[in-house]
C-alpha cells in the first residue's frame, strides 16, 4: 500500500512539474487564459497544497517516516496554504498571493537546502540524530525524493496564486 | 418609456441568464473537479499497475516467524532518562531464523540489534556491522544476535534474508512474528535499536554494562559520514549511517 502511495505521489508530483512549467510560460508571456486565472489557478493549488499536507501525515503517521527537522519547516510552510488557499477559493480572494508567496519562498529554501544535504550527506545539517536529514526515505523515477516533491509543490502553488491575479 | 410588461420581461430575461450563468458555473465546476478526479485515479491506476508488475514476491506472513515471549514487556525507553529497564529480567524470545534453526534471545550475554530491512538507517548500518564482525566483533563470550522485525513486504529490501544475504550477514538472526511480538517485548519504538543484555546479574565486558538486566539503546541514527553505493531498486544514497549508540558500543567492544 505504501509503495502505491509513493508511486501515486511521484506521478503527481511529475504532473505538478508540468503544470507550474506551462504555467510559468502563461506568466512570462502574459498570456494567462481566462479559464485558468477565473477557474482552475486557485483550486488546483489548493489541491496540491492539500495533496501535499496529506502525503506527508500519511507517510510519517502511517508508513512510519520520521520526519526530519528541515521536514517539519517545510511542513510549517506547506500546512497553513491549505487553509490560506481554501479560504481564498471560497472568497474569490485573487490577491492570496501575497500570503502565499512568502510562504512558498522559505519553503521552497528549505526544500532545497534539504535537497543539497540528501545529495551531500557530509555535511549533516540541523537534524537531530534521532531523524537524520540525510535519510531518502522515499525515491521515485530517480529523483524524486520528498523535499524534491515539497519544492515541486511550492513552485507549483507559487505560480498558480500568480496566475490567479487580477488581469 | 417603458411600460411595466416590458420591465416584467427585461426582469425574467435577466434572471434567466443569471440562472443560465449560475448552471454554466455549477456544470464547469463539475467539469474541473472531474478532470481533477479522474487525473488522481489515473495517476493511482498507473501506480498500482507499476509496482504489481515487480511484486510477485512473498508475503509477511510467510516470512515472520512464531516468537513466544517469556517475562515481563519491558517499560517504553524514557526520553533522554536513565533506562528504567536496568536490573529488570530481559524477557526471553523463543523463535527461529529463516531456516528454523532455534534461536533464543535473552538467555544470557548478549548483544541485540533489532532491525527492519525496509529502513533507511538499519539498511546503512548493516554493512558496518558485517565489517565489524569481520575485524573485531563481539567481547568474547558475548553472542551477537540481529532480530528481523516490523516485516513490511509493501517496501524496499524485500524480503529480509536476501537483505542479510546480500550484505554478507551469515550470523545470527531471531525472526519476529507478524505483530512484532520481541520488538514490543522490548519495549522498542524504532529501527535499528540496540539492546545489551547480561548474564544472570552479571556484567558484559566490554560493553559499559555493570549491571544486571537489559540496557536498551534506541534507534538513534548517527551523523552520515561514509558515501556508500547501493544498488537497491530505490538508489539511496544514505552514506554510512550508524546509530550513535551502536558506534560508540562497538567501538568500546574493539
Amino acid at each position: 500500500m505504501i509503495a502505491v502511495a509513493e508511486r501515486t505521489f511521484g506521478l503527481l508530483a511529475l504532473l505538478a512539474i508540468l503544470i507550474a512549467v506551462v504555467t510559468t510560460v502563461a506568466l512570462v508571456r502574459r498570456r494567462v487564459p481566462d479559464w485558468l486565472r477565473d477557474d482552475v489557478a486557485l483550486p488546483l493549488a489548493t489541491a496540491i497544497a492539500a495533496t501535499a499536507t496529506g502525503g506527508s501525515l500519511l507517510l510519517s503517521e502511517v508508513a512510519g517516516y520520521l520526519p526530519c527537522t528541515l521536514c517539519w519547516y517545510q511542513r510549517i510552510a506547506m500546512y497553513p496554504l491549505v487553509i490560506v488557499l481554501g479560504v481564498a477559493v471560497a472568497r474569490g480572494d485573487r490577491d492570496v498571493w501575497r500570503t502565499v508567496l512568502p510562504l512558498t519562498t522559505i519553503g521552497s529554501a528549505v526544500a532545497l537546502w534539504h535537497i543539497a544535504i540528501e545529495n551531500n550527506p557530509a555535511w549533516g545539517g540541523p537534524c537531530e540524530d534521532a531523524a537524520p536529514c540525510t535519510i531518502i526515505w522515499v525515491e521515485e523515477f530517480g529523483f524524486l525524493t520528498l523535499p524534491t516533491m515539497a519544492l515541486v509543490a511550492f513552485v507549483a502553488i507559487s505560480v498558480l496564486s500568480l496566475a490567479a491575479r487580477r488581469p | 418609456m417603458t411600460t411595466p410588461t416590458k420591465n416584467a420581461r427585461t426582469e425574467a430575461r435577466r434572471k434567466e441568464r443569471e440562472e443560465q450563468r449560475r448552471a454554466d458555473v455549477k456544470r464547469q465546476r463539475l467539469i474541473y473537479g472531474g478532470v481533477g478526479a479522474a487525473v488522481v485515479l489515473l495517476a493511482v491506476v498507473i501506480a498500482v499497475l507499476s509496482v504489481g508488475e515487480t511484486d510477485d514476491r512473498v508475503g509477511v506472513s510467510e516470512v515472520a516467524g512464531d516468537v513466544e515471549v517469556d517475562g515481563d514487556t519491558l517499560p517504553p525507553i524514557p526520553d533522554g532518562a536513565a533506562d528504567p529497564a536496568v536490573g529488570q529480567p530481559a524477557p526471553v524470545l523463543s523463535g527461529a531464523d529463516f531456516d528454523g534453526t532455534p534461536m533464543t534471545v535473552g538467555d544470557g550475554a548478549q548483544l541485540v540489534s533489532f532491525v527492519a530491512s525496509w529502513c533507511p538507517a538499519c539498511d546503512a548500518e548493516l554493512p558496518l556491522v558485517v565489517d565489524w564482525l569481520t575485524t573485531s566483533g563481539p567481547p568474547e563470550d558475548v553472542q551477537f544476535v540481529m532480530v528481523s522485525t516490523n516485516h513490511d513486504d509493501s517496501r524496499q529490501n524485500w524480503p529480509p534474508q536476501d537483505w542479510f544475504a546480500a550484505a554478507g550477514y551469515t550470523g545470527d538472526v531471531l525472526v519476529d512474528d507478524v505483530a512484532s511480538s520481541a520488538f514490543r517485548a522490548y519495549g522498542l519504538t524504532a529501527t535499528p535499536s540496540w539492546v545489551v543484555i547480561s548474564d544472570e546479574g552479571g556484567a558484559v565486558p566490554g560493553l559499559g554494562h555493570d549491571r544486571p538486566g537489559p540496557v536498551r539503546h534506541p534507534g538513534r541514527a548517527g551523523r552520515l559520514r561514509l558515501r556508500r553505493s547501493n544498488s537497491s531498486d530505490h538508489g539511496r544514497r544514505l552514506g554510512g549511517s550508524v546509530s550513535s549508540q551502536a558506534a560508540s558500543l562497538l567501538g568500546r567492544s574493539t
